[in-house]
């Protein structure tokens, strides 16, 4: 049972239930929402609130995770926001197996770093690849076409994106 | 020791000893291989012909949809939620779309729904089709991919008929569907619905009780039910290892609580009863689809929000105000409240969800396409784990990943 000390906030988004609890106790609050009965992860990404206008978010990332209880067939979503650079969240890839690839997804569009992963690499983009192209500083369409005959080498992303 | 063999294929000598005396051999499978239905490279691992190790390698077809449609409002990212699982493109739409009514909080006329399972069902059956198809070439019956194609190509001339498209229909859109169903296409429909259930006994009839088919599914590819729980495996590849999930009956949208059909599973586990689900969910697709053509009701096909959808063509002629909403909405979009909404659907290959940020304006902060293929392509090293190579392409089938679906 998810104890409520570690829940910062919670609340519900369109019909969707959501808590949102510090970044450090990420491990702890899904091993607690794991033993509720919410074992499948159904996915887990990040949001970029780079230049919101709004003001309501604390940081600039945030990671969510969507779980879903089978039995209940309930779903909620666990939010932390997390800043810095990399910014930096612990690993859930041992409570949830799926969470690999999207915690290596997530690495490789946001750089967002998932501390204990056993194999934190980029995986849809090319392994030489600058850049964590889904932030909202990454251009759309900054990048030459392979093939032209202009450019030296494809990769024209910012080096500091 | 790094040996190039011939057509792309590079084999490295590990110095593990494997349990056969010899070596330990890496193979790169792939990323071009036929059997990998796209662009898929396997590292895998060999002792002898038993694969020890196996690293899916993604990426080729990543096409950055989920950036691009950052950059387009939100009627226009229908366009491209279409194209990252290529074979099933209403699943796309409509998981973009449920998602939006969330958080624009509408709810579409009983017909549009009905309109919107009738094109699921379809694609659902197009898409086992070309799956059927494609494993049956595999796996030595090359004559299932003509019978395939032939329906396909009849799900196809629907496509078109209702939406302009036979293949990127882009016609479930937030508010409703792109047009009413045309007389024609009921007709075709009909008479869809009278033939598929021979078609399928069709294929029964070569592959069910094939020899060489049985021998090389049965057994290969074990994935426990509870493996296949832990390792977050959906759509067949949890029903065929005898998991009853399915979210038309576990968590019902656009009206499916309202249709009569069964989940269909098999307790077998391992690739033929994946093969047995998929049969069977076609033959369901079917059911569900003459009960949407008998009871489809009268009515709009899209909600009757100005702001949202564009007025019919008649209106522009008569009405100001009918103008001004078609210039603003393809001018400028429309806006969604600010939030965060997740749907998902029940596509052919598992969950399809997609998970939408809004920060109020008329772009999308974030569209995440949850795909089923992505997560379905994880418990591929244990179910080929000690298998010989070739089984390895059974296994690979039958996990139906689409490859732009895996890499979006």
């Amino acid at each position: 049972m998810i104890s409520d000390n570690l829940i910062l906030e919670r609340g519900v988004s369109a019909g969707d239930a959501w808590i949102a609890v510090a970044p450090e106790n990420v491990h702890m609050a899904l091993g607690a929402l794991k033993e509720e009965g919410y074992r499948l992860l159904v996915f887990l990404t990040c949001v970029d609130h780079l230049a919101d206008s709004s003001g309501q978010f604390p940081a600039r990332f945030e990671v969510v995770y969507e779980l879903r209880n089978m039995e209940t067939r309930e779903l909620i979503r666990v939010r932390a926001f997390i800043d810095g650079d990399p910014p930096r969240i612990d690993s859930v890839h041992d409570l949830f197996p799926p969470a690999n690839w999207d915690e290596r997804e997530t690495f490789d569009m946001f750089g967002v770093v998932f501390a204990g992963h056993p194999d934190l690499t980029r995986i849809l983009m090319p392994d030489d690849w600058v850049g964590h192209p889904l932030r909202r500083d990454f251009p759309v369409g900054g990048e030459v076409v392979e093939f032209s005959e202009e450019h030296e080498t494809w990769q024209t992303a910012p080096e500091k994106a | 020791m790094t040996t190039e063999i011939g057509q792309g294929i590079t084999v490295t000598k590990t110095g593990e000893q494997g349990a056969f005396g010899g070596e330990l051999l890496t193979i790169n499978f792939g990323p071009h291989h036929p059997s990998t239905h796209g662009v898929l490279r396997l590292i895998v691992d060999l002792d002898g012909e038993q694969v020890r190790r196996l690293k899916p390698v993604i990426g080729y077809l990543h096409t950055g949809i989920e950036k691009q449609a950052e950059a387009l409002r939100w009627q226009q990212v229908v366009v491209v939620t279409d194209r990252h699982d290529y074979l099933s493109p209403p699943f796309n739409n409509l998981s973009y779309a449920l998602a939006v009514e969330k958080l624009l909080g509408v709810e579409v006329p009983p017909r549009a729904n009905a309109l919107r399972v009738i094109m699921c069902e379809l694609t659902r059956i197009s898409s086992h089709l070309v799956w059927l198809g494609t494993s049956g070439i595999e796996l030595g019956a090359s004559t299932m991919l003509m019978y395939c194609f032939r329906e396909r190509d009849t799900i196809l001339d629907m496509n078109e008929e209702i939406s302009g498209f036979r293949m990127h229909t882009s016609y479930i859109r937030p508010g409703g569907v792109m047009a009413d169903a045309t007389p024609r296409f009921l007709e075709l429909l009909d008479r869809f619905c009278n033939q598929m259930p021979g078609n399928i006994d069709e294929y029964e009839a070569l592959l069910t009780m094939n020899p060489i088919f049985r021998s090389r599914t049965i057994g290969i590819g074990r994935l426990p039910a509870e493996d296949a729980k832990v390792l977050g495996a959906t759509g067949p590849m949890l029903r065929g290892s005898g998991v009853p999930w399915d979210l038309r009956k576990s968590m019902p949208y656009s009206g499916y609580e309202s249709y009569d059909f069964e989940v269909a599973t098999s307790d077998l586990c391992d690739c033929y009863g994946r093969y047995l689900v998929r049969i069977k969910e076609m033959r369901e697709s079917v059911k569900i689809l003459r009960q949407a053509l008998d009871g489809l009701p009268d009515g709009p096909v899209n909600i009757d929000d100005r702001k949202v959808l564009p007025p019919p063509r008649e209106e522009l002629e008569t009405s100001m105000e009918a103008v001004i909403h078609h210039f603003k909405l393809f001018t400028e979009g429309y806006t969604v409240p600010a939030g965060d909404a997740y749907a998902a659907v029940e596509s052919g290959r598992g969950e399809n969800g997609c998970y939408v940020v809004s920060d109020g304006t008329h772009k999308p902060r974030r569209v995440k396409f949850r795909s089923a293929s992505f997560v379905n392509l994880q418990p591929l090293e244990r179910m080929a784990m000690n298998h010989m190579v070739a089984d390895m392409v059974a296994i690979i089938g039958t996990a139906d990943a689409v490859l732009g679906d895996v890499d979006r």
